[in-house]
């Protein structure tokens, strides 16, 4: 993606990644399309497989606070299993569709989503052989609320539903099970019968299980195992995988088959390699050179880290073991709504005329790199739709039009603007310059405002001086409302001193406010997908953002690898459950 | 001599002081707050100011660095919470004497990281210092001694070169064609000497010393020709000539000895400077040592771990001053007895 | 060898030495057709400025220019054995054996990291085979002998913890450690207080005549020579100006150069008329010397030569008035009368008187020199010092 070229690198890259949970790659669009090794998808069992993780760090092995696409992906496929998870597949309908896994069905609800039911199976075990009981996950559920233990995991969204009042902190009145402070507040909140879990919503979320299977918040935990904070990196496993000896951060760890794993209780996971070695750290240059050379047990190597844009015209020399899929991002530019230029319509009209996706794409690394953007959405969420609006101005902008439209624009001429993005490298400041150059050509006169490790403390303040700035996103779970309103409500985004992940200040006002409280009212899915999309007319329609381009990921994968795939229910990841290895 | 010691280390502890002072000021006046990077990316305002005082970064700049300081010499608790030792006293870390800070990051004492990774940069920096040293000064002296012949143009030329090679192009360069085309040596990956004995300590390690050693050699074969040349034309060694020493005695015995001196200075301190971390190589090579916790936890904002690596490096380059000093004595007569 | 020895008595015979060192802009000619002869028990005083090529002809003789790119040619005949013709390595076998040197700074000329016994112990072991131990005791013997209290202490001591005067006679006790027929001493008292000067200088000779040694005192100092040399080699440019007995050529100096370096000499017993005039001018650059004589531009009698001859034609060495011991390299015709009127009054008035008494009854010297210089020798010296001193007192 984008971001990870930036200086302000593995931070973003983490804080936008994590946001990623799923996506339905496409295969149907034509950037090129996750090709699945299909061939060999019947392997066998044995051998050991590699996983290269990358210089950046797993930073959580914990599932509360696990919140990076990559470190959910892997472990959900590997160690931790959760009520429902997402089958191995890259259908764009059946990979983003929950099936059962450690509970006896998807998820019941009688009220639109306001109360929500699993029932645990009674056959499934932890690691050391204890059964998996109804209390491991409504303790799982409550590790979230302590916020001042359990750092970093995506509890947020627990908060906004779970039925639990707020206190005047801001916090929800029950801080966890370590300080417990009204924890019957909580225990009327998440109930246990039996086996059979129930969680009491204050509104109605129809998503729900689609969050439990894209995230591990509400995993099982074990609360006798529990040291808080210094349970990071332990993975208390129910998965076919179990970790042998300690993780070592920046090093890596090694998996080993769980015994207490019981296959027959898991349609979803194949578990073919004998063991799993999880390398962290090495630079991608690194990675690649041994994938590209296929050398050594990089025969046996999977990675999530790209192939450097540098290495792209060796592809054809590796043909057979390349990937190519579009990624669940979006990257796309904000005007900032409380610059004197950009409060005014016609200005923001003319900037997003004037904006060139091609060049843009072109200084980033092409075709092979990027594919542009119609809509902030991720074409992989369901219920995505290309915006007409965007849709309509020709990728390599069209000038004469944002001439037109910049003459109606109030501020003083020339119109001077400036643009902060994230920069410091060779490609971002690039790409910021193909920006800048169709920009001046539209007759604004542009201003470059490269910021590297306080990029996103600058753009967050609300009086910030930007008129333009760039950002990405990706959805944490397939759904529309984990895109526009993380990004666009000002009602959970802008207090007085921050204004969270709406960097451009938009306040859509009550009409856009109601029409997001609709949509995510909505139990239909499908006709949750056609509200979005009418908000996300309206945000076309202020201008609200402007979309780029949707990052391509292009991968290899080691010669010995069978199975290989990067299904849309791993975010276009390769799937580690049906991934095998071959003598 | 005694006096003097205890004086310099005095001196030391105080710079040191300094040092952490320097690092939390430092620190305070970044605009990045540490405290948002741990709370993510979908973290409402209420949970960034919880996460900051979670991490102790909410109070001021003073009592942060008082509380590292206590906990230097009595050890601390993380988090330092009364409530949450009462309720759940095993989510309580204890930070034993000497603490140098908690690790939130990294779920870890400051003090346990770096016992993890010093062994790795001490390996690397040991290797890489025999690597530079021999060869650096071997070749300096030669070239010094073949002064102005071709010897001496290709050596100073190649030591150029590889002084203005970047590390990092070095050791990819080194791990792509030596390790991955040829297959001369494994994939460089630490082994210690526990698990694979000095061969295979010393093969996992010869890749990443060579990048290290390097860019010092190249340093070092410009800097020994240049004292040697300049030893060769003092009197002394005339003087030794002039007494009818063979030629290898007036070299060796005469001017190299005067000539080692200042080498001696500066390897002390660029060892030192090395048992830090060498963060270029360490990277490239994915050598889990000092230089690679410190990028991380640079790139993590990870405070308590980058101002226990600071420290720890201002320590090692205070007390390699304080052996150079000593050194200096031992093989200068005149520092020793004025 | 016993034919050659007969032949000549002198111990120590260069001839015709030259001591080239090819740069990049030219070859310097630091040594120019250097001759002169020793005996042994002698002494011979070498002058001149710094870069005149006075030390680099004696590290000649020693033969350190081996291994450089000096072009050594000419001959030195140590004993009638030609020292250039020797091999590298039997050259270094004498060095220090042979022919021994002492230089002039002995704290820079001593390694600052090795004590002054151990210096002295090296330089006898690598000639004498002999134990540490007795090696030892025959330092410790040279530094008693050349006056170090308590030798059998300050043998450990290093060299910075010896004062200036006791690190010269340690250098000199590691000069002479193996008795040397030849010792060159190169300005052995240039960096020494004058107390201490006259100290060494002592020390020197009496250990001359103790070991019969042939000695080669480089110096610009005059006083030293008076003193100490038998014979004296002005030299400048590279070559021999003057050559010839010591007391002789003090006394009648013959070439310009000689006079300023005598009138350079500061003298306490002198009365305050006399006056330091230092030579104009900056030494000869030695990659392009002057065409002609070498000295003459700086020479203030150059005029008194007929035609352009100092400027055109390079004087030759040959000798002068005094006869063939003594000789100059210079076309003054008649330098005794420019000494004895214009020099010698300028720079000491009250031998200069002494010595015009003297010369009176000489007639040879005034006819000579009458018609040609002394009009001229009227105005510059009887009439502008007392001209100036008028109009200081006008003032």
């Amino acid at each position: 993606m984008a971001i990870s070229k930036k200086p302000f690198a593995a931070l973003a890259a983490s804080a936008l990644a994590l946001s990623v949970a799923a996506c339905g790659g496409s295969d149907d669009n034509g950037g090129g399309g996750g090709n699945s090794d299909n061939k060999s998808a019947a392997g066998s069992k044995g051998g050991t497989a590699i996983f290269f993780n990358g210089v950046r760090n797993t930073e959580h092995w914990d599932p509360q606070r696990m919140y990076i696409g990559r470190d959910l992906n892997n472990s959900g496929r590997l160690f931790y299993r959760s009520l429902v998870a997402y089958p191995a597949s890259n259908d764009a309908k059946e990979g983003t569709t929950p099936v059962a896994d450690l509970a006896t069905d998807t998820g019941k609800t009688d009220d639109g989503g306001k109360t929500w039911q699993f029932t645990v199976r009674d056959d499934v075990k932890w690691q050391d052989g204890k059964p998996i009981t109804c209390e491991d996950f409504k303790y799982g559920a409550s590790r979230n609320f302590a916020t001042d233990v359990i750092i970093g995991g995506p509890a947020n969204y627990l908060f906004t539903y779970l039925d639990i009042p707020q206190g005047k902190d801001g916090l929800p009145v029950y801080d966890g099970p370590y300080k417990k402070d009204n924890q019957d507040l909580f225990d009327k909140a998440v109930t246990c019968d039996g086996q059979t879990i129930t969680y009491h919503m204050k509104k109605v979320w129809p998503d729900f299980p689609q969050s439990i299977a894209s995230l591990r918040y509400l995993d099982p935990y074990r609360q006798d195992l529990d040291k808080g904070d210094a349970s990071n990196f332990q993975i208390i496993s129910n998965g076919p995988y179990k970790l042998d000896g300690n993780w070592t951060e920046g090093t890596g760890g090694t998996f080993v088959r769980n015994e207490n794993w019981d296959e027959s209780t898991d349609p979803i996971r194949k578990a073919l390699p004998d063991k799993w070695e999880f390398r962290e750290g090495d630079q991608d240059e690194a990675i690649y050179d041994q994938l590209l050379a296929d050398s050594g047990d990089a025969q046996f190597g999977v990675t999530e880290r790209r192939l450097p844009p540098t290495d792209y015209g060796r592809i054809d020399e590796v043909k057979d073991r390349y990937t190519q899929v579009e990624s669940p991002f979006v990257d796309y530019l904000l005007p900032n709504f409380n610059s004197p230029v950009f409060k005014d319509k016609a200005c923001r009209e003319a900037l997003a005329m004037a904006t060139s996706r091609a060049s843009w794409i072109q200084a980033g690394g092409g075709d092979r790199a990027f594919k542009p953007a119609y809509s902030v959405i991720n074409p992989s969420v369901p219920g995505y739709t290309e915006n007409p609006k965007f849709k309509s101005i020709p990728d390599e902008g069209d000038p004469a039009g944002a001439k037109a439209k910049l003459a109606e624009c109030s501020a003083p001429k020339p119109v001077k603007i400036k643009f902060t993005y994230s920069g410091g490298t060779p490609t971002s400041d690039k790409q910021a310059s193909a920006l800048k150059d169709a920009w001046d050509k539209a007759g604004f006169v542009t201003e470059l405002d490269p910021l590297q490790d306080t990029y996103y403390s600058v753009i967050q303040k609300p009086d910030a001086d930007f008129d333009v700035t760039w950002a990405g996103w990706g959805a944490d779970w397939p759904s529309v409302g984990t895109v526009i309103p993380p990004l666009f409500d000002s009602r959970i985004n802008i207090t007085k001193s921050s204004n969270g992940n709406d960097y451009g200040n938009y306040k859509g006002g009550p009409e856009v406010d109601s029409a997001i409280d609709a949509a995510y009212a909505e139990a239909d899915l499908d006709k949750a997908a056609q509200d979005w999309a009418g908000v996300d007319a309206k945000l076309s329609d202020d201008v609200a953002y402007i979309p780029l381009e949707i990052t391509i990921f292009n991968f290899l994968h080691g010669s010995k690898i069978t199975g290989y795939s990067n299904n849309v229910s791993t975010n276009g990841y390769a799937d580690l459950a049906v991934i095998g290895v071959s003598k | 001599m005694f006096a003097y010691l205890v004086r310099r280390i005095i001196g030391g502890i105080v710079l040191l002081i300094v040092m952490s002072l320097v690092t939390f000021a430092l620190f305070f006046a970044s605009p990045v707050n540490p405290a948002d990077f741990s709370c993510g990316k979908n973290c409402s305002p209420a949970q960034k100011k919880q996460t900051a005082a979670a991490l102790g970064f909410d109070d001021n700049f003073f009592n942060q660095w008082a509380d590292f300081g206590k906990g230097v010499f009595v050890g601390r608790d993380f988090p330092d919470d009364p409530k949450l030792r009462e309720t759940a006293p095993e989510t309580i870390a204890h930070c034993p004497a000497p603490c140098l800070g908690y690790s939130r990051e990294r779920t870890a004492n400051v003090t346990s990281l770096i016992k993890e990774t010093l062994p790795v940069s001490v390996s690397l920096a040991i290797l890489a210092f025999i690597i530079w040293i021999v060869g650096g000064v071997l070749f300096g002296v030669i070239a010094a001694l073949r002064r102005g012949t071709i010897i001496d143009r290709g050596l100073v030329g190649i030591s150029l070169v590889l002084y203005a090679f970047p590390t990092f192009f070095v050791g990819l360069l080194l791990y792509k064609f030596v390790a991955i085309k040829w297959g001369w040596v494994d994939i460089p990956r630490y082994e210690t000497i526990a698990d694979g004995g000095i061969t295979g300590w010393a093969s996992s390690l010869i890749l990443p010393a060579i990048t290290l050693a390097v860019f010092f050699m190249a340093a070092y074969v410009r800097m020994t020709r240049a004292y040697v040349i300049e030893s060769l034309s003092e009197d002394y060694v005339r003087t030794a000539r002039a007494k009818g020493l063979p030629a290898r005695a007036v070299t060796f015995k005469h001017a190299l000895r005067a000539a080692l001196t200042p080498i001696v200075t500066m390897a002390g301190l660029d060892f030192a400077g090395l048992l830090g971390g060498a963060i270029i190589t360490e990277s490239v090579f994915n050598y889990p040592g000092l230089g690679k916790l410190a990028v991380q936890a640079n790139r993590d904002y990870d405070l308590p771990t980058l101002v226990g690596l600071v420290l720890l490096l201002a320590a090692f380059v205070i007390i390699a001053n304080i052996i150079v000093d000593v050194l200096y004595a031992v093989i200068d007569p005149r520092v020793r007895l004025s | 060898m016993s034919d050659t020895s007969t032949k000549h008595d002198a111990f120590l015979r260069v001839e015709d030495l030259r001591v080239h060192f090819p740069t990049a802009d030219g070859v310097v000619k630091a040594t120019d057709g250097l001759s002169f002869e020793l005996a042994r028990g002698k002494t011979l005083g070498i002058v001149g400025e710094s870069g005149s090529g006075k030390s680099v002809s004696s590290s000649a003789i020693l033969g350190l220019h081996r291994g450089t790119r000096a072009q050594v040619s000419g001959q030195i005949l140590l004993e009638d054995v030609d020292l250039l013709q020797l091999s590298d390595e039997e050259m270094r076998r004498r060095r220090g054996l042979d022919v021994a040197m002492i230089f002039q700074d002995p704290l820079s000329a001593m390694h600052p990291y090795y004590t002054v016994g151990n210096q002295l112990v090296e330089a006898y072991r690598v000639h004498n085979n002999v134990s540490k131990k007795a090696a030892r005791t025959r330092a410790i013997e040279m530094l008693e002998r050349v006056g170090i209290p308590q030798p059998d202490r300050r043998v450990d001591d290093y060299p910075h913890q010896f004062s200036g005067g006791m690190r010269q006679r340690a250098m000199i006790a590691m000069g002479l450690i193996n008795n040397p027929g030849l010792l060159i001493a190169d300005e052995p008292t240039t960096a020494l207080d004058v107390t201490v000067q006259a100290q060494i200088l002592d020390l020197l000779q009496d250990l001359q005549r103790e070991f019969n040694s042939a000695i080669i005192i480089i110096t610009h100092d005059l006083g030293v020579v008076a003193e100490m040399a038998d014979q004296v080699l002005v030299m400048y440019a590279g070559k021999a100006v003057e050559y010839g007995p010591t007391k002789e050529l003090l006394v009648r100096p013959e070439m310009p150069y000689t006079w300023g370096l005598l009138s350079s000499v500061p003298d306490v017993t002198a009365d305050t008329d006399s006056k330091l005039i230092p030579i104009p001018g900056n030494p000869p650059s030695l990659l392009n010397p002057p065409s002609g004589c070498a000295f003459h531009p700086r020479c203030p009698h150059k005029d008194k030569v007929p035609g352009r001859l100092c400027w055109t034609v390079q004087p030759e060495l040959v000798p002068g008035r005094q006869g063939m011991g003594h000789l100059k390299r210079c076309h003054l015709p008649d330098p005794d009368q420019v000494y004895a009127l214009e020099v010698l009054p300028e720079f000491d008035p009250e031998l200069a008187s002494e010595l015009a008494q003297a010369r009176i009854p000489d007639p040879a010297a005034d006819a000579a020199a009458g018609p040609a210089a002394g009009p001229a020798a009227g105005t510059a010296a009887g009439t502008a010092t007392p001209d100036t001193a008028d109009e200081r007192d006008a003032q």
